[in-house]
């Protein structure tokens, strides 16, 4: 019961926070891509995280996620919200016949790999022209404002979706983590060999952890396409914007814990943001160039990522409490 | 009543012929010794049997299913599971959940749970559930193999040196701990290097040298056998008949 209330004192206050903000300006939607990203580190987590593969190429089922709910919109005028469950099962489909051939594959090996397939799905998003339209892109049409449309006068609403989607797609990864799969994913990771001697069958779970990985980001590429409303094969079959950032995320928060996504998300989205507004007058790749750098220092004075801030300001509050 | 049946195994690593047309078969709950020189091919018959590494030709029937050609997890599941040489924990698991995990081939987790901390007390390692694994001495570490392999629920349990590096005291609840698996029904295979512990426990000996099954008889007879000890000295004893 105890290790609830900080939970639910976090949420509550995640959930206050687009209520201070200006609902019409900059720092919400800011917010909202915060959850939205650290939702999709998340999702990655599973695979990078608990199977300790590190995959770069999960802008391929994000994309997947984004364009389906998109043109079935467009086409047929169904709800996104529909749209979602049909992204996701073709997202689970990618990623299942990218990772058939990519499983057996170890550490740089599978990163190149999946980067390379992710790579391919811009390509064939760019080209395909009749289905995609290509690289314009396509933009979300407006219909009337409901929630059963997934239409919203303000952004107000999307950042509330984004809150409900990470805590959907935390509580699956701490089931996950915490249940017999996560048992055999930590098996798996440490010695394969063993864990099949031990009666694990190491592709079955492996399979199982990139689909429910590919079929999660894929949801939330619908999430995305909803609030920017509009997009192209270069922004959502992104190598950089997309797989490597929700790796990049996942890594500097801590991988393999569920907080640390949600840390990463929440120190790397608000902090691009805010180079791009502070430097961006300057000389063109400034703002990058110190992003790069603040990265940088992170990772040398936090290599296990910022969860160990928390772990470190755990242990330092008990000190403190012990001697009082 | 046969309960492992193995039939002309042979498999060859380029060019070296790494088991060549061993047969042999195990009645149910006998302790079996495999010994021979170091590279007679025994690590490579163990991961044979598991599955580990495919045979060339031949047959191995565990119970009565064939099992030549499954994956490991499914010789695993249908119950045979060994134990490595070098020692594979997951090393930066506890101990309970190196355990507990083999456990989940068969039962949830709440259950594996309990049935793990069985298997740490078999082996007396009950009260260092909690300890991470990768920081136990090795004697430790292989005793830890042995309960996660046992929470398989085998039927069949290959051990591959579990008695390397033990002291006198160690060896011997080793030994008690076999003979009690094989009085469970369990039977064992045993790779190990110590003669006075292989003699002492097992029923029957198989000599393999050169992946060539030499000699298979009772400890006596195997001890007694010229060509086995010819095996292990290198040179022919008749002269000094």
């Amino acid at each position: 019961m105890k290790r609830w209330i900080p939970i639910a004192v976090i949420v509550l206050a995640a959930a206050a926070v687009p209520l201070l903000l200006n609902p019409t300006g900059y720092w919400i939607r800011v917010f909202t891509f915060t959850l939205l990203f650290a939702a999709m580190a998340q999702a990655w987590n599973l695979i990078g995280g608990l199977a300790n593969q590190l995959s770069l190429g999960h802008a391929a089922f994000f994309g997947i996620g984004a364009y389906t709910s998109t043109i079935l919109l467009l086409k047929f005028g169904i709800s996104p919200w529909l749209g979602m469950f049909a992204g996701g099962a073709l997202g689970g489909v990618a990623a299942l016949i990218i990772a058939i051939p990519t499983m057996r594959l170890q550490g740089h090996y599978f990163a190149l790999a999946t980067l390379a397939f992710g790579e391919v799905a811009r390509v064939i998003a760019n080209v395909w022209t009749s289905l995609t339209g290509g690289p314009v892109g396509l933009s979300v049409p407006f219909v009337p404002p409901g929630f059963a449309a997934y239409s919203f006068k303000q952004l107000l609403p999307h950042a509330y979706i984004a809150l409900i989607a990470l805590i959907i797609v935390t509580a699956i990864f701490e089931v996950i983590r915490r249940g017999a799969m996560g048992y055999r994913l930590r098996a798996i990771r440490e010695n394969a060999a063993a864990a099949e001697v031990i009666g694990i069958d190491t592709t079955k779970v492996k399979l199982q952890t990139a689909v429910i990985s590919g079929v999660l980001i894929a949801m939330l590429g619908t999430l995305y396409a909803q609030v920017a409303v509009f997009f192209d094969p270069d922004t959502v079959f992104n190598a950089m914007s997309i797989s490597i950032r929700v790796a990049l995320i996942a890594i500097i928060g801590g991988v393999g814990t569920a907080i640390g996504p949600i840390l990463g998300a929440l120190f790397i989205v608000p902090v691009e943001e805010l180079m791009n507004d502070l430097f961006s007058a300057g000389a063109a790749g400034l703002s990058q160039l110190i992003f790069g750098v603040i990265l940088i220092v992170v990772i040398l004075w936090r290599p296990r990522g910022l969860v160990t801030v928390i772990e470190a300001l755990r242990t330092w509050l008990r000190g403190k409490g012990a001697q009082s | 009543m046969t309960i492992l049946d193995v039939c002309g195994i042979s498999r060859r690593f380029g060019g070296l012929q790494a088991l060549s047309d061993v047969t042999f078969s195990v009645p149910k709950g006998q302790i079996v010794g495999l010994i021979g020189p170091n590279g007679a091919g025994k690590t490579t018959f163990f991961s044979t049997l598991v599955g580990l590494i495919k045979p060339d030709s031949g047959s191995i029937t565990l119970d009565g299913v064939g099992v030549v050609g499954l994956k490991p997890h499914k010789v695993v599941g249908l119950g045979m599971t060994k134990t490595f040489q070098n020692v594979a924990l997951f090393a930066e698991s506890s101990v309970l959940d190196n355990v507990l995990t083999a456990g989940l081939l068969r039962h949830d987790v709440e259950t594996a749970r309990e049935r793990a901390l069985v298997c740490l007390d078999r082996v007396g390692l009950k009260s260092v559930a909690d300890k991470m694994a990768g920081n136990l001495s090795f004697p430790e570490r292989a005793r830890v193999e042995l309960a996660r392999a046992l929470c398989t629920d085998p039927k069949v349990l290959l051990l591959d040196e579990v008695m390397a590096a033990l002291n006198p005291v160690e060896m011997q609840e080793i030994m008690d701990l076999i003979r009690e698996l094989r009085d469970d029904g369990i039977t064992l295979l045993v790779v190990e290097h110590h003669m006075r512990a292989i003699m002492t426990i097992c029923d029957r000996i198989l000599v393999l040298n050169f992946g060539r099954l030499l000699a298979d008889g009772t400890p006596r007879e195997v001890a007694n056998d010229p060509v086995v000890v010819e095996a292990y000295l290198g040179r022919s004893v008749e002269g000094h008949a």
